[in-house]
Parts: C-alpha cells; sequence; structure tokens
C-alpha cells in the first residue's frame, strides 16, 4: 500500500480484535491513573531480593505504585514489609535505600526504626515501642500498642525474592499467582540460594507496558546484531511462547551459540543447576516484571510506573551464593557483556521502548499498534502481548482497542462468572 | 622530584589527555594505540542497594578491540559522548618502570538523538561521573596503559552505552 492519508492511517487494520490496541492504552494519563488502583495496588511484586538483606536488621527501602515500602529482616531472620510512613504525622521512616537498624540513629535506638522527626520508634515486627513523652502528650487518649505500623502482606519465593503485595487480602496467593509460569524455572533456582550481583537502574520516558512488550516478544531480535548470530537457526525460530492464567508468558528454551559472536563464549560451564547447558527461558509475569535465565546468569526487571510516559526499570543480576570469586566473575561476565548497562543487548531494547515513548507522548493521536503475527505460537508470534492485553483489559475494564469501552460488556460469560 | 621523575610524570599526565581526545572523538583505535598488550579495562561502581562492588563491563585488550571492531553492526544512540577529565595524582614506581593515575572525569551526552532530536539535540546532558584509576607501564619515554578501571558513581544508568567510556 502506498502512504496513507489521515483517514486511512487512523483506521482499524484488517486484523481480528485482539491483534491491535489502541495506543491511548500506551499514552492516556487517566488510563495510567487507573492501572496504579485497580492492578498495581492488587498484585504481587518482586521489591528486591533476600541476599539484599542477608542480616538480622538489614533493611531495604522501596515503592509500588507510588506507596513508599520498607522491608526488614528481624532478629529471627523473618523478612517483613510496611509502609515506610510514620503513623504520627507521615514523615517517611527511612530515607536510605539499604542499611541496618542494628545501629543507632541520632534520633532513636539501635535495632529500632527510629523516625528521626518526633522520635516514635518501632520494632522489628512494626509494633510501636516508643512514643517520646506518650503520657504527658496523650494521656489516656491514644497509647502505642494502637498506633502500630502499616504491615504488607510478604513472601520470599520463587529463587528469593522478596514479594510484596498492597492488598491485604490478593484475589489469589502468591502460589496460585506465579507458580504455574516459574514451573520451568523453579528446579534451576530454588535448588539452591542465590545472590544478587549486579544492579543498576534506568529511568525512560516510555510506558511500562512497552517495556514488557519487549520483554515478551523476540521479534525485536532483528535489531540485535547479537541476538541474530548467536540465535537465528532452526531450534530458534521453534522455540514457543506459552501463555499462562493471569497474563504471565513463559518463552520455552533453546540452545544459545555464544561462539558465534565474536570474543564470546559458551555459558555451558556454569549452567545454573538441573539447566542443561546454554539454554534460555524467559518467564513474564503480568503487569511487568521478568525473569530471564541465560544458562549462567538470572536477570530480572522490576518496572516501577511513574506516569504514562515515564517508568523506572530496576536490573538485576543472580548467581548462585556459594560460587567462587572466579565462578562469581565469569558469571559477571556473562551477564553485563548483553544484559549490562555497557552490554550489547540492553541499550539496543531502551533505545527501542524510547523511540516507542517518543510517538507515544499524552495527547499524541491515538494510533493503531500491532500485536497480530501469528507463526503457530513459535518465538516471533505476538501471542505474549496479546495475552497480556487481554489481561489488562480484564483488571481494567477496557478494551484494549477502544479503552473507553468496558470489556465486561464485551465479555458478558466471563464477567459473570468472576462476579460469582 | 628528580628531573626524571618530573618527566615520567608528565608523560603519564600527557597520555591519560590524548586518551581523553581519543575517546571523545570515537578514535577507538588511537586509544587502544595507548594501551599495552597487556591492557585491561574495567567499569566498576559499588551499589548500597545490594551492599555489592560491582563490575559493568571488563575486557583485556583483545575483549575491547574485538568490542570496538563490532560497533558498526550495532545500533546505538548517536549523541557522542565526551568528557572533562582532570588528573589528580601521578606515583611513578622508584625503578621508573611503571606508574599509577587517579583522574576524576565528567561524562556529558551531547544530545544528537536525545528522547526527541527535533527538540533535544544540540543540548549537553550530564551523563556520568566518576574516578579513572590508571596504571601504566613507562618504556622509551612513553607511558602505555596496562589498567584502567572506570569507577562510576552513577547507577541510574537510563540507556547506557555501547561505547568505551
Ligand atoms: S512524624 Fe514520625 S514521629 Fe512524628
Ligand atoms: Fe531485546
Amino acid at each position: 500500500m502506498p502512504a496513507r492519508n489521515h483517514s486511512q492511517w487512523l483506521a482499524n487494520p484488517e486484523l481480528k480484535e485482539g491483534e491491535w490496541i489502541d495506543s491511548r492504552v500506551y499514552s492516556d494519563q487517566e488510563i495510567f491513573n487507573d492501572e496504579m488502583e485497580k492492578i498495581f495496588k492488587r498484585v504481587w511484586v518482586p521489591v528486591c531480593h533476600e541476599s539484599e538483606l542477608p542480616e538480622p536488621y538489614d533493611f531495604r527501602t522501596t515503592s509500588i505504585a507510588g506507596e513508599p515500602i520498607i522491608v526488614s529482616r528481624g532478629p529471627d531472620k523473618e523478612i517483613r514489609a510496611f509502609l515506610n510512613v510514620c503513623p504520627h504525622r507521615g514523615m517517611l521512616l527511612e530515607r536510605r535505600p539499604s542499611g541496618s537498624f542494628l545501629e543507632g540513629q541520632p534520633s532513636g535506638n539501635p535495632k529500632r526504626i527510629t523516625c528521626m522527626f518526633h522520635a516514635w520508634q518501632f520494632d522489628m515486627k512494626g509494633n510501636c515501642v516508643y512514643v517520646a513523652r506518650e503520657k504527658e502528650g496523650y494521656q489516656d487518649r491514644l497509647c502505642k500498642e494502637n498506633v502500630g505500623l502499616r504491615r504488607l502482606r510478604c513472601e520470599v519465593k520463587f529463587g528469593g525474592f522478596v514479594w510484596v503485595t498492597l492488598d491485604d487480602s490478593p484475589k489469589v496467593s502468591l502460589e496460585e499467582w506465579a507458580g504455574e509460569p516459574f514451573e520451568c524455572l523453579r528446579e534451576s533456582i530454588d535448588a539452591e540460594p542465590l545472590e544478587v550481583f549486579h544492579y543498576h537502574k534506568a529511568i525512560i520516558d516510555t510506558n511500562y507496558k512497552l517495556w514488557h512488550d519487549t520483554n515478551s516478544e523476540f521479534y525485536h531480535d532483528f535489531m540485535h546484531y547479537h541476538n541474530r548470530v548467536t540465535g537465528f537457526n532452526d531450534a530458534y525460530f521453534a522455540r514457543k511462547n506459552f501463555a499462562f492464567k493471569h497474563g504471565h508468558v513463559v518463552v520455552g528454551t533453546f540452545e544459545v551459540n555464544y561462539e558465534n559472536y565474536e570474543g564470546f563464549e559458551s555459558r555451558a560451564e556454569l549452567s545454573f543447576p538441573h539447566l542443561p547447558p546454554n539454554q534460555w527461558y524467559m518467564v513474564d509475569l503480568f503487569p511487568g516484571m521478568n525473569f530471564n535465565l541465560r544458562g549462567s546468569a538470572l536477570r530480572c526487571d522490576i518496572v516501577t510506573p511513574l506516569g504514562p510516559d515515564k517508568v523506572m526499570i530496576e536490573f538485576r543480576g543472580l548467581g548462585l551464593k556459594r560460587d567462587t570469586p572466579q565462578e562469581r566473575e565469569i558469571r559477571i561476565n556473562h551477564h553485563n557483556s548483553i544484559w549490562g548497562p555497557f552490554g550489547r543487548n540492553l541499550h539496543e531494547d531502551l533505545i527501542g521502548v524510547a523511540g516507542q515513548g517518543t510517538t507515544m507522548r499524552p495527547h499524541t493521536e491515538q494510533r493503531r499498534i500491532l500485536h497480530g503475527r501469528q507463526e503457530n505460537q513459535t518465538i516471533h508470534d505476538e501471542v505474549g502481548m496479546r495475552h497480556y492485553y487481554d489481561e489488562w483489559g480484564r483488571w481494567m475494564n477496557r478494551l484494549p482497542n477502544d479503552p473507553e469501552k468496558s470489556w465486561h460488556e464485551r465479555n458478558p460469560a466471563e464477567a459473570a462468572a468472576a462476579a460469582e | 622530584m628528580q628531573k626524571n621523575g618530573h618527566d615520567a610524570a608528565s608523560v603519564v599526565r600527557d597520555t591519560i589527555y590524548r586518551a581523553t581526545m581519543a575517546l571523545d572523538d570515537q578514535k577507538w583505535d588511537d586509544w587502544l594505540n595507548l594501551c599495552d598488550e597487556e591492557f585491561h579495562y574495567r567499569i566498576s561502581a559499588f551499589s548500597p542497594e545490594i551492599n555489592k562492588d560491582m563490575i559493568y563491563l571488563q575486557g583485556k585488550r583483545k575483549d575491547m578491540e574485538g568490542l570496538v571492531k563490532l560497533l558498526p553492526k550495532h545500533n546505538t544512540d548517536h549523541s557522542p559522548l565526551r568528557r572533562h577529565t582532570s588528573v589528580y595524582t601521578v606515583e611513578v614506581a622508584d625503578d621508573m618502570s611503571s606508574a599509577e593515575a587517579v583522574s576524576s572525569f565528567v561524562i556529558y551526552q551531547n544530545m544528537l538523538d536525545g528522547v526527541n532530536s527535533h527538540l533535544d539535540s544540540g543540548e549537553s546532558r550530564l551523563f556520568l561521573v566518576g574516578k579513572y584509576y590508571d596504571k601504566f607501564k613507562l618504556e622509551d619515554g612513553k607511558a602505555k596503559f596496562v589498567n584502567r578501571e572506570v569507577r562510576l558513581d552513577n547507577r541510574r544508568l537510563d540507556k547506557g552505552s555501547h561505547w568505551p567510556l
């Protein structure tokens, strides 16, 4: 077809519903606000890894849907999560990204979470244990027993990640949420303790779903020289996408030929436990978390959406806790030569989604974004995105290709079943 | 310092600044020509988030040669990276065969692509801040890099880069 005029450009493509979506899904502020309330405040999010807080009283801070969160390990070694908010007048309890409560702070005692503002103190279970001049100010009207922290559901699972949800009664347990997609990796990541060796973050002017889309489709391997030369073979093109309940997708494995990229080596020697050499599995969890095991190193991406056109992505790399320094260094090289901030692929992926973000700024004209490749669910089939947006429509009650319209009205039978 | 030691220190300084210009101009071969066969390169940072020293990229001279040779095959942000380097200290070994230097650097991204080149091109944005920890072999009045550690303060790296820093 020659270049199109305006109405041709805006016309629906000759594809079935579900095979394309409306770009407002990636650019509209109201839709974004809705996503925070209806999705991010209700799902399980892997906020960090247990190896980031190995000792009693260690802590990490993070956030979900704008709510600040503190994760800490108690003297009983249990990891717990709380809102990082002081119940007195709303001060952020801990300002650092990480540290230990073993040390006392200028306003408070060791082994306590102390609010620096008026010195209220909390223990590792979130109990308020000290209110400065409690009786003098509150007499018997308010006591520390009733002003504990807001605790959050928190579980350590699937390779030692710390999962938190803001929802006290989540729709499903964490096991039901992600157990099935993790089945392909479970033996490998749960055989023994893992440890994070890599962390960096990117803040990109794009929608968080565009990052997840990129992680859910391999058609874009055309932009990665590395993946073309190490991947494109019969086994690669036979690689399958598997859709799971709750909008998750797994990309099945194949054997990567790393030696085909000049200067790179096989990763066989340091394969994760129970993983055949040079295999590569990818788990994409709704609404935007990715676990990627390339033989010798596990990568995990966690998105923190900041606006319809802004996302923070945290990148982690993990190896086995028992690695010798030599083994660890090899894993780090394997991970970072491709996936590091100065590696061969990650820079290209980020340029790709930043470019999409540029054309889908808030208030840009709505367009059709095609998700319609059908290749028997194999590697360049866009089934991963279709599956994701079907789930997205369900959670948001919006049709991805016409987001002002109700998903439930279009799917009355399923909506009725869900209501029961 | 004796005359010789003083000369050696200025050769080291000069080599660091030549490397700065070669990297600024993406003259990768000129940069590698300042490096010994034994050269080892590493970009590192400390992450308080995970409480670990990290290596973001590393390689021997041969690896770096391969990396720059394949750059034309890779899609890359076109915005040049340019730096200010200040040599802080140069320590020449007593036997005058080697030297170590510490420099600070600030790398700017001079936008060509940006997010939207229509708006961003021409602007310079702070990209990376850190220190170079360099080791040199001194021979025939020349200083050759045997080691460069690019120690970054940044852990927020946004799009990152394909290029040696
Ligand atoms: S706000 Fe925390 S003690 Fe007052
Ligand atoms: Fe990619």
